[in-house]
């Protein structure tokens, strides 16, 4: 069953186009990474489907119906925004003591030990917590809420690298137990690239890429070797990335079956491309085929 | 429909819901009562009369607004600092806005009640035994203890509510919404005070509504609040998270 299906949906303000005709269907029960550069329109998408803002144009169903001021859906969904602002006089232990009213199946046991670990201080006023403590608060909340659909936009800002572990290894491990569908947007995208099942990459406020991560990790090579060979290899292929340092080049290709050897067969060394490379490689070739409108659009494993 | 969170949401920090506004009202009330100590005390003497006229004095003193204004300020922050947080716990605007709507009118409730116990309280002990106001003012109403209450509710409903309005209003049209307010009340101002100068029958008519009824006042207060309410539901519906 799709958690998540969206057709067409737009959201467009005054002075920019946060979002663009976005087209997705995320499946129930899997993680689904939601990533995109600064203003690609991740928060938007998410807003959106949250009911938190209206769409423009276009069309969607959370969990088979229209979020928009469905509190069935929306006590099911849980949200949990980097940029989520509470009331100046509140103390952590107000905003979970709510969230633990407010979703049905929230579980205290686990809230504790995460305040617990995460060593969130409930008791201080929200204004004196620093950063990576108020991304706890929303941790403890993603967590402990167990929603059936959740989502976390940029969760871990200010967290140190142990925390941001400890967040991982509480996500996947709660994840098991209670599998759920979640939705997680982040920048530390070699960090949670082993957690991620699916991945759309946003761009512009457009679907530049909506793939299994498993098709990934075949749908892109680095090759390596000297540069007439490399540049040889590349004739007709789909190239992301070169580069070039004396008689020597790398570049990364758009990998198709039988590839991988031809590079092999031409004396390249042939590396794989990490998720968070293929993300720069994509996010960097569609800016330059935005300034040059007759570059050739990429085809990444996109459906 | 899921109120009972949202009344949570505003109540959880009870210090700051309850707590604070009853330790300002002690603190202003204690001042107020000092002030009436030392005048007492330091005329009793020289001037008989002096109770009297501090009495008389304090018709139109505002230390209840230690109270007031902290209420005034809780339709402003209910939608500038709840309404987001409500929207990010997955509550709709339609659970959000009944619930906030019944915990303005608690509020109203809860405080025009211990107004008007405080007002009979202070009736019936002569100013607390030093002849001072506080609770027995022109803002509260100098009729009966029944009509303070309802005075004081309407009051404290009405700029929850217009306070909640303006505060959406804003966060719908930003800077410009501010400025169009700004300018349609100073052109209020102005045609009143160009009134009151040119115009005979227009100072007639402001004298007439200064001996206007308590009824016909509530009746404004409580238009005013209804105009305030149905601004803020319509807006609340639409509003977005920024």
């Amino acid at each position: 069953m799709t958690a998540i299906v969206t057709q067409g949906l737009s959201k467009h303000y005054p002075e920019v186009r946060a979002l663009d005709g976005v087209s997705i269907e995320l499946e129930e029960h899997r993680i689904h990474g939601l990533l995109g550069r600064n203003g690609a329109g991740k928060t938007t998408l998410m807003q959106l489907l949250t009911g938190q803002v209206f769409a423009t144009a276009g069309s969607m169903q959370v969990l088979g119906a229209s979020p928009v001021e469905n509190a069935d859906v929306l006590s099911q969904t849980c949200f949990i925004q980097e940029s989520q602002r509470y009331p100046d006089t509140f103390r952590p232990i107000d905003v979970l003591r709510i969230a633990a009213g407010a979703y049905p199946n929230w579980e205290q046991a686990l809230a504790d030990q995460l305040v617990d670990d995460f060593r969130l201080p409930v008791k201080r006023t929200i204004k004196k917590l620093s950063r990576g403590q108020l991304s706890a608060i929303g941790i403890v909340i993603g967590l402990a809420s167990r929603a059936p659909l959740t989502f976390f936009d940029e969760p871990y800002l200010g967290l140190d690298a142990v925390a941001r572990r400890m967040f991982y290894d509480y996500l996947l491990a709660d994840f098991s137990q209670h599998p759920r569908t979640i939705v997680l947007s982040t920048h530390h995208i070699d960090e949670v690239a082993n957690l991620l099942e699916h991945v759309v990459i946003l761009d512009q406020g457009r679907v530049l890429l909506d793939a299994d991560t498993d098709e990934l990790q075949h749908a892109a090579i680095g090759v390596s070797g000297r540069a007439a060979d490399v540049d040889a290899f590349l004739a007709g292929r789909e190239v992301l990335e070169r580069t070039a340092l004396g008689s020597l080049a790398s570049a990364t290709v758009t990998a198709h079956d039988g590839d991988e050897r031809a590079a092999r067969d031409a004396g390249l060394d042939v590396s794989p491309v990490s998720l968070q490379a293929l993300f720069v490689h994509l996010t960097t070739a569609s800016a330059a085929g935005a300034a040059s409108p007759t570059a050739p659009a990429t085809d990444v494993a996109t459906n | 429909m899921r109120i009972r969170n949202v009344v949570q949401l505003h109540t959880v920090n009870r210090l700051q819901a309850f707590g604070w506004p009853l330790v300002f009202m002690a603190l202003s009330l204690v001042v107020v009562l000092i002030i009436g100590a030392l005048i007492v005390h330091v005329t009793a003497a020289g001037e008989p009369d002096a109770r009297a006229s501090m009495n008389q004095g304090m018709r139109w003193n505002g230390a209840i607004f230690a109270l007031l204004g902290p209420l005034i300020g809780f339709g402003f922050t209910a939608m500038g600092q709840y309404f987001p947080l409500a929207l990010g716990l997955g509550l709709t605007r339609r659970e959000f806005a009944a619930g906030t709507a019944l915990v303005f009118v608690g509020n109203a409730a809860f405080y025009a009640i211990i107004i008007s116990i405080g007002k009979v309280i202070e009736l019936a002990t002569g100013g607390f035994g030093l002849g001072i106001r506080f609770f027995d003012v022109a803002y509260t109403g100098f009729g009966e203890w029944w009509q303070t209450l309802v005075q004081t509710f309407l009051l404290i409903l009405t700029v929850m509510l217009v306070g909640a309005a303006i505060t959406t209003a804003f966060h719908r049209w930003g800077q410009s919404f501010l400025w169009s307010f700004w300018i349609g009340l100073a052109l209020v101002v102005l045609g009143f005070v160009a009134g009151m100068v040119l115009s005979e029958p227009f100072r007639g008519f402001v004298g007439d509504l200064g001996t206007m009824g308590w009824l016909p006042w509530m009746g404004v207060i409580a238009l005013i609040g209804a105009i305030g309410a149905a601004v803020w539901l319509a807006l609340v519906r639409r509003a977005q998270a920024r």
